[in-house]
Order: structure tokens, then sequence, then C-alpha cells
């Protein structure tokens, strides 16, 4: 099957996107700017949590609550589950600034190197509605 | 202190000296200014005209603070100075000193001052494990500040030494010269302050020294006053609490996630930082008395729960995390502490932690705002802690064989878990406590269903889960000939059949049948387990029974206080007061700090108890020993809104009162008067 391969990145964008409500995130509420540095272009992500609601967008938002600054190489390899987000951090390839609290919520949004079979909270979730 | 170390610490910056206050630290050596799990001073040396210093005294002020008394020259017998040098040093993001000479001649001094400095940036675990660094050195000396770097990669850090006087700076430390009148004194702040580049930090400023002593010594005082006050007969009791509390304000930390407020960390100095496991114990144990603890370290574990399956992390969704480090090695990925998810009880006991804060504190806004996180720990005893799949037991195996935890219980040494013969068992493993943590878990889970997330289809489930757990549990742990609880199961289900204090909390779990409680706590006070200090971790007679060995015969303070709490919780008031008084007694011989772990050895033997060297000391869990001993004596226990007063404790002690005991009752007191006979099995 041919397939053209999608770029993580605008993957990871594009699937959290999608997501809409996130259980993990409830507690998250505030804007995380990401600016993804290839070469000379900066490419902006705004991603807003409002109790567990994601919104991606391009807008322009002047002090975020978080901001977070990374090589496009290496937040490919975030968005792919191939990095860690906390060992960047530490290593200072991943530069993030603003809410800790939030920071370490966001972190949970890059996938693992795994795929869970299971989700998280899977027998214990609460029904909704 | 001992050994001639001095610690003072602020979080998880802290400065380990010699008795003069010199720092001489080689790759294995554990002297240095360490802050954020990496050392960012491994030289400070003090020389005058070129000669070293000798101690005549230190006076610890605080924890955050400390002063030593020096005269030039070392090793003599007689001191007949012309000079003498007081270093004050406090913790302020990094430290400050204060350096005094004083002159008490009657003729002016010219004097050449010396400090040198140097860093070798090790992370915590090269010192530990004595390893090469990685990364490259640089040394700057502009204006008036020398200032060390270090750099790996994108990884930098940095530490800036400068001095309130003017000194020559060099690369390799600061010259003063000095000249001092005739009984007069020279004095010069020194800062060296700690930067972590690149981790979206901002290179720290010295804080101002004063004003950073004032806000630790406020802060100290607000939690003295604030805890419960202690009126007792017997008066090594009295110190033992206040030394406790002492330690525990010093053992708290307050990781960047916190806001400001702080949990405890496991000890001081090596493990000042999270801990799943002894957080969360620690939190147990000081609930009557400091409840904001739990709350912190209840937050905090949650927002670091795992949510990925990460072998290298050993991390699976709902697990809580089991050690947190900030250093190089963890930033490269030579160690898998970003978090670390390797332990088996800390995600069950996550959920016993937020139900006893509730009976306690009644806050159901923290049990409301932590329910996803509560439900995602009970989904991981259900989906992933059952290793083999079809056991319905909590296993441990580690995923990461490299670097990865073998032994992810409380007992984690090697040898820990054996056989009556002294054979040890294959992974995965299924020890006793693990299943006592997960029923109580269900239970606990199934009281906040009901009555606080409104949620009755769960509690009917975890209920029966939990019901039906007991019964196995009960069932294929049991060794009958002994009559006592397996340590474990082994991968073929054989019961790893030794026993251990382990049994102690199976009786504080709620998972035991009434009908063989009785005969658990005849062997926890029984010749075999008791040592008449306390109960040992393995029973004599054992064929890896070792009266000094880590886990396998030595006395755990932390460990008793869980056994207390176990015979209380089954009725055994006496035999609780029993250990209790053994402990504290035990307290009396370390000025009331109780070490991690001390010999197993018979109390008529020895009649002092052998510490046992280790590196932390005080020890989170040790420290929190008292306080859990205060609870199980005093019998307290919440119940709706009140507070149940129901003591038991040995004649020695008297008459004891803890006044001003914080909860949802407000605050009450309660009184008890010992009558309890002790002693009578093993003196």
């Amino acid at each position: 099957m041919a397939t053209t391969k999608r770029d993580p990145t605008e993957g990871f964008f594009a699937e959290l996107a999608e997501r809409g409500d996130e259980p993990l995130l409830r507690k998250a509420n505030g804007t995380t700017r990401f600016d993804i540095v290839d070469g000379k272009r900066t490419t902006r992500w705004l991603v807003t949590l409002d109790k567990g609601r994601v919104a991606v967008s391009r807008r322009a938002v002047a002090s975020p609550d978080c901001a977070i600054r990374a090589n496009k190489a290496l937040f490919d390899r975030l968005a792919s589950g191939k990095e860690n987000a906390v060992a960047a951090i530490l290593r200072g390839d991943l530069v993030a600034e603003g809410d800790w609290r939030l920071l370490v919520r966001m972190q949970r949004l890059f996938p693992g190197p795994r795929k869970l079979k299971r989700t998280g909270t899977a027998g214990y979730a609460r029904r909704r509605g | 202190m001992s050994d001639g170390v001095v610690k003072i610490l602020d979080g998880n910056t802290f400065v380990v000296s010699d008795e003069r206050g010199d720092i001489e630290a080689s790759l294995t050596d554990p002297t240095g200014l360490f802050s954020f799990d990496t050392r960012f001073l491994s030289k400070w040396i003090l020389t005058i005209d070129g000669e070293r210093l000798g101690a005549l005294s230190v006076d610890d002020l605080q924890y955050f603070e400390t002063r030593f008394f020096l005269v030039p020259g070392t090793g003599t017998v007689y001191i007949d100075a012309k000079i003498s040098v007081i270093r004050q040093r406090s913790v302020a993001n990094g430290f400050h000193e204060d350096l005094t000479i004083l002159n008490h001649s009657d003729k002016s001094v010219t004097l050449t001052v010396r400090l040198d400095a140097a860093s070798d940036f090790a992370d915590l675990f090269e010192v530990k494990d004595a390893l090469k660094k990685k990364g490259a050195y640089t040394t700057t000396t502009t204006g008036g500040k020398l200032v060390l770097g270090y750099q790996r990669g994108p990884f930098t850090r940095a530490t800036e030494i400068s001095s309130t006087k003017s000194a020559r700076v060099d690369s390799d430390g600061l010259t003063f010269r000095v000249r001092i009148p005739s009984h007069g004194e020279w004095t010069t702040g020194l800062d060296v302050v700690t930067a972590r580049l690149g981790a979206g930090q901002a290179p720290r400023d010295a804080v101002d020294p004063v004003r950073a002593r004032q806000r630790m010594a406020r802060n100290l005082d607000a939690w003295l006053t604030n805890a419960p006050r202690i009126e007792c007969d017997w008066d090594p009791l009295k110190a033992t609490y206040r030394r406790s509390l002492v330690d525990l304000a010093a053992l708290r930390f307050s990781p960047p996630i916190a806001g400001g407020r702080s949990l405890p960390a496991a000890g001081l100095p090596w493990f000042m930082t999270m801990f799943g496991r002894d957080s969360i114990f620690t939190s147990l144990q000081a609930l009557p008395f400091t409840p904001e603890l739990a709350a912190t370290t209840l937050r905090a574990l949650g927002d670091w729960q795992g949510v990925r399956l990460d072998d290298f992390r050993d991390e699976d969704p709902g697990r809580i995390l089991h050690e947190m480090r900030y250093g190089e090695m963890t930033a490269f990925e030579e160690r898998p502490h970003s978090p670390y998810y390797g332990s088996v009880d800390a995600t069950p006991l996550y959920v016993v932690l937020l139900d006893e804060y509730e009976r306690w504190t009644g806050d159901r806004t923290l049990v409301r705002e932590l329910e996803v996180e509560a439900r995602a720990a009970l989904n991981w005893i259900d989906e992933y802690a059952d290793i083999p799949g079809d056991t319905g037991y909590i296993w441990y195996k580690r995923r990461n064989e490299k670097t990865g935890l073998e032994n992810q219980c409380w007992k984690d040494s090697w040898d820990s878990i054996s056989f009556r013969d002294g054979s040890l068992p294959g992974f995965p493993r299924a020890t006793c406590e693990l299943q006592g943590y997960a029923y109580d878990a269900r239970v606990r889970g199934a009281r906040l269903a009901r009555l606080v997330w409104k949620d009755d289809e769960l509690a009917v489930r975890l209920e029966k889960q939990a019901a039906e757990l007991k019964r196995r549990f009960n069932r294929d742990y049991w060794v009958a000939d002994g009559e006592y609880f397996a340590l474990a199961l082994d991968s073929d289900g054989r019961q790893v059949d030794a026993l251990g204090s382990n049994n102690g909390h199976l009786l504080w779990s709620g998972i035991v049948d009434k009908s063989k409680a009785k005969a658990v706590a005849k062997h926890l006070l029984g010749p075999r387990l008791f040592s008449g200090w306390g109960v040992r971790t393995l029973a004599e007679g054992e064929a890896r029974y070792n009266p000094i060995g880590y886990h396998v015969g030595t006395v755990w303070p932390f460990d008793n206080s869980f056994v207390a709490w176990g015979l209380r919780r089954y009725g055994f008031k006496h035999e609780a007061a029993e250990i209790a008084s053994g402990i504290l007694e035990a307290a009396e011989f370390f000025d009331g700090r109780l070490p991690e772990a001390f010999g197993g050895y018979e109390r008529s033997q020895t009649k002092y108890p052998v510490q046992y060297p280790t590196a932390c000391s005080p020890q989170a869990w040790s420290t929190g020993t008292p306080l859990l001993l205060l609870r199980t004596m005093l019998g307290l226990e919440p119940q709706g809104d009140h507070l149940v007063v129901d003591p038991a404790l040995s004649r020695g002690i008297g008459h004891l009162e803890l006044l001003d005991i914080p909860g949802r009752w407000g605050r009450v007191d309660a009184f008890g008067r010992g009558r309890v006979e002790v002693g009578t099995r093993h003196r």
C-alpha cells in the first residue's frame, strides 16, 4: 500500500486536535506555545487546555502559560515516542518555561516507546453523561 | 554530627563538609555543595598564610545553618592562637559564608587568606558509583567573580563564586591580602551560587543571606508551633518527639511543580528527592501531626503518574513513580530516573494514603481532585500488576534489566526474599505485603467511590474484588505448618516460606482472616522475630538470618511502626504497646533520631541497639516512626467527625498527653496513662 509518510510533528498536532476530551489533562488549564525550529524557519503551535478539552491552533499568543522550544528533528522524535520529554528538558535539548505543573501535564501528551494495548483507566473511567 | 561530617540543607540543595568547613571531595568522597543531584563545588579549602586550619568547635545552629570556630594549624594539642577564625554558613541558592578573622594580639597582623575552589560537577549517581565525566570544564574570572562551568552538549551547569571584599581571583580560587589591627577583626561575605542552564532556568542570583536565613527560621518556628504539643512523664519521649519534628522539617522537599508546598523526601542528604514509597509511608506516619505533607505528596505523585508503556522507566499507565532525579546521567538517559517507576507498592499505597487523608482531614475537595488518578491507580493493579495475567496478585519483574531495580518492594536488597533453606526465588515475585496493600486500596477505594465520587457500581465491584482477593490470599499464602504467611509466591506459585516482618504489614492492611490473626501476632512478638527492641525483618532460624543483614535480620523502626499499627487494627493493644515501647527506648540511645535500621541481636545480649551503618541520617520513615507510634499507643482513630482515643501504653511512659491534634474535628487533645507491663519477654 502506498502511503505518503506523514510528518510526525504535523501528525502529533493533528491527532491532538482530534482528541477533544482527555481525562488525563482534566486538571490542567492554560495555553502552551510550541516553537518548532527548522533551520531558519520557526513553526508555532498553540495548545489550549480547558478542563480536559484540547484545542490546537496556529494563533500567535504573546504570553502563554508555558513555552516549549525545540528543533524539528528532536520534536519529530518526541512526537513519535522515540524521545522522552522530561529527559530532553533536563538535558537542555527541549527548552521549557512557565507553569511547571502545566508542563508536567503537557508532557503526558507525547506517546511512549511502546503502543498501548489498553487504555490507562479502561475499567475505571467514569462513565460520562 | 557523626563521622566529622557537617551537613546543612534547604530542600535538595545541601553542603557536606568536614569539621573545619572545608570541602575536599574526590570522585568517591561524598562531600561538596549539591543541588538538583549535581555537585556544584568539590573543593573549598581555607588557608591562612598557606596553612590549613584546625577546628575548635562546630555549632549546628539549624539544619540550614552552621558555624565553625577555627584556629591556624592542625593537630596541635596545645593551642595558643593569636588569631581565630569563624565561618558561618547557610544554604541559599548554593551557600553564603561569612568569614571572620579575629586578631587577639596587641600588634596588627598582615595575612594572606586563600580559598581554593573547584567543581567536578559530578552527578549524585557518579559519586555513588565512581564514574568518569563525559563533558568539558570551563573556568572564567571576570568582574571579581570566579565562574566554574561544565558543558556536555546542551547540558550546562555553572557555579559562581564572589566575595563582598575585593579579592584577587584566579582560576583556582580567591586570595585576600588582609591587614587586621590589634584586637580588631576582618570579615568578608562569600557567595557560591549554583546555576542550572538549559532547563528553562535563568542563572540564579545570590539571595540576601540574612533574609533567606530569617525565612527558613520563621518557617521552622511555624512548623513547630503548628504541630501538636506533647506532655509526658518520660522525658526521652518528649525529646524524641521534638527531634522527629525538626528532622521532618529538614526533610521537606519542594519539587518545582508543588508551588512552594512540600512533601517528605526520603533521606538526608542523598535521598532529598521525591520517592513514591518513602513519601507515602512518611506522610501516613505524620498524618495526625502534619496532614499537609500528605496533600502535597498526593498531588505531586498524581502529577507524575505514569501514562505510557516505557520499558526503560518501568512505566505503565496509572503507576506511581518510584524515584525522580534531575542530574546529568538522568538527562542523558544513562539512568532511568526521569522519573523511574520501578516500585509496585507505591501505586496501591497511593489510594490508601488518599483515603486515610480524607478520614483525618475531611478534605473531600482533594479526593474529588484526584479521582482520575485514584481510578488509574486501581486500574493499574488489575491491568498491569498481575504479570502472569491470571492470578489476581501483584507481581514484580523489571523490564529495564540494565539499570532498573530488581526488587520493587520495600525490602529491595538482592537476598531479602528467600525460602527457609536460603534459596532465592526467580522472577516475577509476588511478595505478600503487596497483596495486603492491594486489598486495602480496594476497600478504601470503595469507600471513596461511595462517599465522594458517588459511584456505587465501582464501590460494589471493588468490594467484591477485595473479598475475593482476601479469600484466595488466606489460602495461597498461609504456611500451614508454621501458622504464618509466606514471604512471597514464586513464578511457579510456590510459597517462599521464610518468616518475616511482612506479616505485620498484612495485619495493617486488614487482609488477614480473623481466625489467623492470633497466630500471626504470636509470631511477631515471639522469640524468632521479636528481639526485645523490635521485630526483625527476617526470623531467627531462617537460613539467611543475619542480625546485621540489611533486610534479613535487622530491626527497621519504620517497619515496626506499621507492625504496631497492624497489631492495633486486630485488637492486640498490649502487643502494639510492647513494640512501641521497645522502639522508643531504642530511640533514646540515638538521641531521639532513630536510624534506618539497627541490629537484630537479642536485647539481653547487647543491652543497647547496634546501629546499622547507612549513608542517610535522618531517614524520613525512621523520623516518622515515633509519630506513628504515638498514634498507635494512644489508639487514635478517626470515626466520622470524631477522634476516638483508646490508649494502651507501657507503664514506663507514665502519663502522656498529645495536645491540639489537627483533623476534621478541629483540634482535640488525647490523654493516656501507662498501664501495660512490657519487657517480660526478653530482658
